[in-house]
């Protein structure tokens, strides 16, 4: 008989993994619905009950897609690189699964004590997890693997494109995310995510508001790493038919599907963990940041609280979607590089600064400073918007140029 | 339940099955369907004239070394962030070294060389001097794509 702590972690983790995939399979109808809304066309509504004529929205279209993908043939490319090629989607799928291992998506449930797991039951996979940011930093982080081994095996010279694309583009993305979570990390003093959250519950105010160029950085950098336009350069059906993806098919291709739309949970998820507060609401309206016991009904009000947020940001992630074209390859590497790091570099200083000035000041300053780093935070990030909007770092001109002879500039770089 | 490492490895073995499971039944319930036209790499019905693997431009290479330089600095950024606001970070390291300093009998007023000050300044040098590499990496090029 197996200790229940096993018990309870097996339970939780069979949640967690059915939850995701079904919440991945139905925000693939969500998104087709959101994409019909803005374009003023139905969308998919037809699909419904089996057998009977009940249509529910096109609540079945999921199930419909899945019979579909898993009676497809599996096939695999006589051209490929075959160990590679099996490997691209199951390691891409593994790494976008278990990162979720150490986010939290509600707070604490009160459990009788009679089931052997003390009085409460932390709605994480593995609770309490002292480096649980820099464990989602790093799997995170091993996307890329599945990106480039997937270019790479294909021998496709659309899917080489792609792998390479988004491999520079994954990469260099990452600096300005790991930036944006340092300021975090300065202001809640801990990378545990259930920490951050009740530091931003004890604060008072979300990160979002008390940093909000840590948040245009980390937000765009999340943008850009869940592969979504206007950053989904990697993929670019009109111009290299799926990029990474090209030569697969049937479950293969599922696989890489699914792990797309959990890289885009799993960054609404840090969005809402790192600057909106988690299961909070303002006014105190979901209890102390360390209570000791929360009645069952507050456990499953933050619940709710937190997947209600976490779905009102994927809506934004399909909105923005429609509301914007993709960037240039030119621009987007620049505005990794020369905007968000910069940005970035001077959040996390000016950030630094204002910390260290409180632990100057003997009982940390009180309610006045604080309102004070509050102002100096927006002060930096209207200061960093003028800049950028001065210097223009995405300009370029790439017109060709007539008075250069252009394989002379080649040869030179 | 203080060992997080067995909660981690149950959920990756759960992943890990679930996506190999899945591809299992997908090759026993596909049907098999083989021609010569599936067989040749999807270029959008041309004909391909050459293997895919061929040079690619080395900004991708110098992209992926400046990642490494910058994203390894930024990991020594992350234990100095948490211990600057935790009460066990580094105020209690200095007070232990100021103790230290007294115990020794080094005399009234002095100290080993150790303050938050310090800290703050060392970690300030850092970043500078990761800044200084951006703009060398800006300067050279590095960034520019055409």
């Amino acid at each position: 008989m197996p200790s229940p702590e096993i018990i309870l972690t097996i339970v939780k983790v069979a949640l967690m993994i059915g939850g995701l995939m079904t919440a991945a399979a139905y925000f693939v109808l969500l998104e087709r619905r959101v994409a019909a809304w803005t374009q003023d066309r139905i969308g998919p509504n037809r699909v419904g009950m089996p057998l009977t004529n009940w249509r529910l929205w096109g609540l079945g279209q999921p199930l419909a897609d899945g019979v579909k993908f898993i009676t497809k043939e599996e096939y695999t490319p006589a051209h490929v690189d075959k160990p590679l090629f099996i490997l691209a989607p199951i390691s891409i799928l593994v790494a976008a699964l278990a990162v979720f291992a150490a986010v939290p998506v509600g707070s604490y449930l009160p459990v009788p004590e009679s089931w052997g797991l003390g009085d409460k039951v932390d709605l994480v996979v593995a609770p309490h997890m002292d480096v649980g940011m820099l464990y989602v930093f790093a799997l995170s982080s091993v996307a890329v693997y599945g990106v480039v081994l997937g270019g790479w095996a294909s021998n496709n010279k659309y899917s080489f494109i792609g792998g390479l694309r988004s491999s520079a583009q994954l990469v260099a993305y990452e600096l300005p995310l790991g930036l944006g979570i340092l300021g975090v990390v300065l202001a809640a003093g801990s990378l545990d995510l259930e920490e951050i959250i009740r530091a931003q519950v004890r604060d008072g105010v979300w990160y979002a508001f008390a940093q909000p160029l840590g948040f245009i950085v980390f937000g765009v950098a999340a943008f850009a790493e869940a592969g979504r336009l206007p950053f989904d350069l990697p993929e670019c059906e009109q111009e290299l038919v799926g990029g990474y993806h090209t030569e697969y098919s049937s479950l293969k291709l599922l696989l890489f599907l699914v792990a797309e739309f959990l890289h885009m949970i799993l960054a609404s998820f840090l969005i809402v963990i790192l600057f909106f507060g988690g299961w909070s609401l303002p006014f105190g309206l979901t209890g102390a940041a360390d209570a000791e016991q929360l009645s069952l009904a507050m456990g499953i009000f933050r619940l709710l609280v937190m997947s209600g947020k976490v779905f009102l940001v994927i809506v934004f992630f399909m909105l923005a979607r429609w509301s914007w074209p993709r960037f240039r390859y030119d621009q987007l590497m620049a505005l990794a590089l020369k905007v968000m790091l910069p940005l970035g570099i001077l959040n996390l200083v000016s950030l630094a600064v204002f910390y260290e000035l409180r632990a100057n000041i003997t009982g940390g300053g009180g309610w006045g400073y604080e309102m004070l780093q509050l102002l100096a935070c927006w002060v930096v990030c209207g200061a960093a918007w003028l800049a950028v909007a001065y210097a223009r770092p995405l300009v370029a001109d790439n017109r060709p140029r007539r008075d250069i002879n252009s394989y002379r500039i080649d040869s030179q770089v | 339940m203080e060992s997080h490492l067995l909660p981690i490895l149950i959920f990756m073995g759960g992943a890990a099955a679930l996506a190999v499971g899945l591809l299992v039944v997908g090759g026993l319930l596909g049907p098999r369907r083989n021609s010569a036209a599936k067989e040749m790499p999807y270029e959008s019905g041309m004909d391909p004239i050459h293997d895919a693997r061929r040079r690619f431009d080395v900004r991708f290479h110098l992209v992926a070394i400046a990642f490494l330089i910058f994203d390894v600095e930024l990991l020594f950024l992350y234990p100095w962030a948490v211990a600057s606001r935790q009460a066990e970070g580094i105020d209690a390291a200095v007070g232990d070294a100021q103790r230290m300093s007294a115990a020794v009998g080094l005399g009234d007023g002095f100290q080993i060389g150790f303050s938050r000050g310090l800290v703050f300044v060392e970690v300030m040098v850092f970043i500078g001097l990761l800044t200084v590499g951006l703009i060398y990496a800006w300067r050279k090029g590095v960034l520019q794509w055409r």
